[in-house]
């Protein structure tokens, strides 16, 4: 399709963008070679079982991060950890993006008392507090799947991305190009994804990007202060328990700092792109950036 | 050849406007008016180009929404060939989109920047089945552009920000000319193109009234430029036509007092004959009054 060759073309020479999609791309391959690093580490045991080496081991050959309070390989927790972060990441990122995008074409696009009231509701959920409702639900909750956590993630965030679209939306369908589209007899499906979307992308990425990085954290945050649903085990669990057990004092710090590197890594990535992004589908700054 | 066809082939077609009322929600619930009980009709077996002047604000350019099926009045009835647009057939709701076609006032605004300028053709190729095949395609495009007097190397291929106001502009009438459309309206064409450019494009858009055939409403501010391309005129003046005749009847005698305040408004090349005059509104009927110094 063109819009992807497109894509290709104005990735070349944008830094930033093609920065921070190289160490997304390493972060997301670590993640999905977990299986092969666990192998790896554990030599046909399972590493991230209790007892698998000695407490509180310092880093070495054997355990590259050291071991935790219970003899787990702190390696193999890590990238275990950081796997389950990305899906609930990409899942609940992908679903509150979609969310969003949905009801703001629909109601930008549309208008009248659709709009009204979608807009309206996006207002209601931006307004939500999301934090005391996920603690009150993990109350509740006792074992949800990964699918579940990364569902109410999303069902909670769309908001804000959905409202930048919608005002962006209602900028560009009034632009003469999409008259032009119209009196061109195209139909209104063909001008909301080829006319309006492609000059939405920077702002979808952006929502993704956002939302990616909002679903990690929250679960994170959730983790940290020790209410993260049970028996999903993130990089914020792990964040949770170095805490919970002293591992910065007994001279543990991989535990600790392994997690908020990649997490930080992750930001870092997911926000190179966003601004790459801008640059790329801007033409205006594409022609001072592109020097 | 091509335009013995399009000529030969011509049926007199009818675009009309009964009693057309357009209100838009004000602030705080007020209701403005832009669009007062207007009719009048284009019609293409005497060709000729109709200008509507009015100042902004006045509803030119909700009457070319309205005519190009952009935007649904409030009240009144828009028919082509004596059926209102909203209930035409499949095939001749086409005839209807093919057969009025606009040129937009931002020269800018008309191109997806996110796409090369090539595609309003192409989409209009594809749409409306102009020609079948790439090569076809492109011959249709190429003979267009010669016709606007464009050169196809420079213009093809590029986004619209690496052309000219004026080529822009004529992108735009090229693509009317591949469409030869019956109607061309016209809103404000030239009011973002400097003096020599807007010479051209007028020149251009009544070569192809007289070559083509087209019915052009020219909506414009500038009389001065209703003069140049001649023809007949409405003057628009809140919402209501408040006069209409040929360009040569109003120019030298208007009766309605806005325009004369327009035709008055022509600024002429002569630093002692400043403005003396300014329009006064009393119970929304304008009165012409000398500038207080």
């Amino acid at each position: 399709m063109k819009p992807i060759r497109a894509l290709g073309r104005r990735l070349r020479g944008n830094v930033r963008l093609t920065v921070g999609l190289v160490l997304l791309f390493i972060i997301v391959v670590i993640g999905a070679l977990h299986g092969v690093i666990i192998d790896a580490i554990g030599k046909g045991q399972d590493p991230t079982a209790i007892g698998f080496g000695q407490r509180w081991l310092q880093p070495s050959p054997q355990h590259l991060l050291g071991t935790d309070q219970v003899g787990r390989d702190v390696m193999a927790m890590v990238v275990a950890g950081l796997w389950t972060s990305l899906k609930i990441g990409a899942l609940g990122g992908a679903l509150s993006t979609i969310i969003g995008i949905v009801v703001a074409f629909f109601a930008a696009y549309r208008g009248g008392w659709l709009d009204s009231l979608l807009a309206t509701t996006t207002d209601l959920f931006l307004v939500i507090p999301t934090l005391p409702l996920l603690i009150a639900y993990s109350g509740f909750a006792s074992h949800i799947s990964l699918f579940q956590v990364s569902v109410i993630l999303a069902v909670f965030s769309w908001a804000g991305a959905s409202r930048t679209i919608r005002s962006h939306v209602l900028s560009l369908r009034t632009r003469s190009y999409v008259d032009l589209a119209k009196i061109s007899k195209e139909s209104d499906v063909k001008i909301v994804l080829f006319e309006l979307v492609p000059n939405m992308l920077p702002y979808i990425a952006l929502g993704l990007a956002l939302a990616v990085i909002n679903t990690i954290f929250a679960l994170v945050g959730l983790e940290l202060i020790g209410l993260g649903p049970s028996g999903i085990q993130d990089l914020g669990l792990l964040i949770n328990s170095s805490v919970q057990n002293g591992a910065l004092s007994l001279g543990a710090w991989p535990m600790f700092v392994a997690p908020i590197v990649l997490l930080t890594a992750i930001f870092f990535a997911l926000n190179l792109i966003n601004v790459g992004l801008d640059e790329a589908f801007n033409p205006r700054l594409r022609k001072v950036a592109g020097a | 050849m091509a335009v013995a066809e399009t000529v030969a082939e011509a049926v007199a077609k009818t675009i009309r406007l009964d009693d057309i009322t357009q209100v838009f929600p004000g602030r705080l619930g007020t209701k403005v008016v832009a669009v007062d009980h207007v009719s009048f009709e284009l019609k293409s077996d005497t060709p000729r180009i109709a200008s509507l002047v009015g100042a902004s604000g006045s509803g030119k350019s909700t009457i070319a929404r309205i005519l190009l099926g952009l935007q649904r009045p409030t009240s009144g009835q828009v028919t082509y060939q004596g059926k209102d647009v909203g209930s035409l057939s499949r095939s001749e709701y086409t005839t209807y989109r093919r057969d009025v076609q606009p040129v937009f006032q931002d020269p800018y605004a008309i191109f997806n920047p996110f796409y090369r300028v090539d595609r309003i053709f192409w989409k209009a190729i594809r749409n409306f089945k102009l020609a079948h095949g790439r090569a076809a395609g492109m011959n249709k495009i190429e003979e267009s552009l010669e016709a606007v007097r464009l050169r196809p190397g420079e213009v093809l291929g590029r986004y619209a920000h690496q052309l000219s106001g004026g080529q822009r502009q004529r992108l735009m009438l090229a693509r009317v000319h591949m469409l030869q459309p019956s109607f061309v309206i016209a809103d404000e064409p030239v009011s973002m193109l400097d003096a020599q450019v807007r010479r051209h494009f007028l020149d251009i858009m009544i070569d192809f009234q007289q070559t083509y055939g087209m019915t052009t409403l020219f909506i414009t501010h500038d009389l001065s430029t209703v003069a140049y391309v001649g023809g007949d005129m409405m003057t628009i003046y809140k919402g209501q036509i408040v006069e209409q005749g040929t360009v040569k009847e109003v120019m030298t005698h208007p009766s309605h007092a806005y325009t004369k305040l327009l035709i008055d408004s022509v600024p002429t090349p002569d630093p002692n004959d400043r403005w003396k005059t300014r329009v006064e509104l009393k119970d929304g009927v304008p009165r012409i009054v000398p500038i207080e110094t």
